[in-house]
């Protein structure tokens, strides 16, 4: 069997500034965070062959490829899910490039999700595709937002764990601690209190608006290839040692609430299992991690399925300080996307990237090897990124 | 999308796996699907049955009362149709499957997982509908 382990690296990484107002055009973000991307690498346009996105996103691959003066596109992939695909463009360069198909892959995602669109509005359903009568069968009751179907699943998670808004505080003031000595983050310089995060008004009771991610201007994108070739070009190779795609038996999108458990728990657990096998690695070989928090509180199920503590023990890993750096697996540095923005998780590879390279603002001493995931409670994915 | 006479009901966003659905609480009814090979009732439709595969169903009306799994309360943004606060659960009916209901016109706070509930039929503009009472 051909395996995808340690047979590519990330060479670079491009990203704008992030924003609530970008002034400009999502295409033109994707863009200059692609040729950052290329620039970081030392890369020319002239070699891009592949690109890999979200679904979701409105940049098409040959207007971006048009604008960078790209030459001939071979491979071209999206992937569903929003912030479930975060790793799954990773994934397909990572196949790609490993069979051969394509030789320099870049994978973006840029938007104007907060000045031209707004996400975690109440969701439209036409026309009747297959998600959308699932949307609109829970909305037919008021389940309409992305925070109130997580805040379904969570009130759950409270109940058999015991874990409460206090603790959910813990991650929320952390993110915004790590945020507020990020210049790139809207946190930057306003960390929070585990008092003001429970005054803040509540989103979707048992979630309060400090526990949900920020609306975002922004673009990231990441440049791929060999191993082989990463090895001689200006940056310090970022390995991907495992990427993975889970969906295991009873998920659906944001509305798996059909199934024995209903956290989000189950797509995260069937995706962890993939990235240690196909890696060699596991969970105490992980020197940090970025954890998607779209809502802050879905962190806690998300460090139980990736193994680093025991289903229903989160809380007490949290309020041990493990999350900080010094501690067991410091996550989420650059303050996670509730503290520096919300690029559908893509800012977060980014962070692991200079985590890897030792590059970070708030670097965690000799990082080797980190857990990268993707959005929980609907079909996810994750990576294991690495250095020599 | 068909006209509102073909399916049966008014429900804004349906289509032929979701209708029976909508069209039984125009006659007060609470439909899921049972797979008529193997038995299994499913809640959330689909044209198939996620235990045998097959693809033959019928509709069966369920007690209406069950107990709550799970809740929540919507708050922000306002949503259409309804006000908030705006109470929801997820109640595993006496059946065995679970459904997803609101709660308007009981106080949120009182929610609690394991609370008894049953179904009451309303309508909500044009649209005939269902929500949980506390039993």
């Amino acid at each position: 069997m051909t395996s995808i382990s340690n047979k590519t690296a990330i060479a670079g990484y491009g990203a704008t500034e992030f924003s609530k107002n970008s002034g400009r055009s999502e295409l033109r973000l994707a863009v200059e965070a692609t040729l950052g991307a290329l620039t970081d690498a030392g890369i020319d346009p002239a070699e891009v062959d592949g690109m890999a996105t979200f679904s979701m996103d409105n940049n098409s691959e040959q207007e971006i490829f048009r604008a960078i003066g790209g030459r001939d596109l071979k491979f071209f992939a999206r992937i569903p899910q929003g912030g479930g695909g975060t790793l799954g463009p990773v994934q397909q360069a990572a196949m790609a490039i490993t069979t051969g198909i394509a030789n320099v892959v870049v994978v973006y995602r840029a938007m104007n999700e907060r000045s031209e669109y707004r996400f975690g509005q109440p969701m439209h359903s036409l026309p009747p595709t297959s998600d959308n009568v699932i949307f609109a069968y829970h909305g037919f009751s008021g389940l309409m937002t992305p925070a109130a179907m997580l805040g379904l699943m969570m009130r759950r998670y409270m109940h058999e764990t015991g874990a409460t808004s206090l603790d959910f505080a813990n991650y929320a003031v952390l993110a915004r601690k790590y945020a507020s000595t990020n210049p790139n983050a809207f946190y930057y310089g306003k960390p929070i209190t585990v008092e003001e995060h429970q005054a803040s008004r509540m989103v979707a009771d048992p979630l309060h608006l400090l526990d949900c991610c920020q609306e975002s201007d922004g673009g990231v994108a990441l440049v791929i290839v060999s191993a082989e070739r990463a090895r001689d070009l200006r940056q310090r190779p970022v390995y991907i040692r495992a990427a993975a795609q889970g969906s295991p038996k009873g998920t659906v999108s944001l509305g798996g609430f059909y199934k024995d458990n209903i956290w989000p728990f189950d797509e995260c657990a069937a995706t962890a299992r993939q990235l240690y096998s196909q890696s060699g690695l596991s969970p105490a070989d992980l020197d940090a991690a970025i954890i998607y928090d779209h809502f802050g509180p879905s962190v806690f199920p998300g460090l139980e399925a990736y193994g680093f503590c025991a289903k229903g023990e989160a809380k007490d890993f949290v309020k041990d300080g493990h999350l900080e750096i010094g501690g067991k697996l410091p996550i989420n540095m650059h303050g996670g996307q509730l503290g520096e923005a919300y690029i559908h998780g893509m800012n977060g590879v980014a962070e692991a990237v200079r985590q890897l390279r030792g590059t970070a603002v708030n670097q965690v001493p000799g990082v080797r090897n980190m857990l990268v995931t993707a959005g929980s409670g609907l079909p996810t994915s994750a990576a294991l990124l690495g250095v020599d | 999308m068909t006209e509102t006479t073909a399916r049966g009901h008014n429900a804004p966003c349906s289509n032929r796996d979701f209708d029976f659905f909508y069209a039984g609480f125009e006659g007060e009814e609470l439909l899921v699907q049972r797979c008529t090979q193997c038995g299994t009732l499913r809640s959330l439709p689909s044209p198939g049955c996620g235990n045998c595969s097959s693809l033959d169903w019928e509709p069966t009306a369920l007690g209406g009362e069950g107990e709550i799994f799970s809740y929540v309360t919507h708050y922000h943004p306002p949503l259409p149709g309804f006000s908030a606060p705006h109470p929801m659960a997820l109640v595993t009916m006496d059946e065995g499957v679970r459904l997803l209901g609101a709660m308007d016109g009981t106080d949120p706070d009182t929610l609690e997982i394991g609370r008894r509930v049953k179904i009451e039929f309303v309508r909500r503009d044009a649209v005939a509908a269902y929500r949980f009472r506390y039993l």
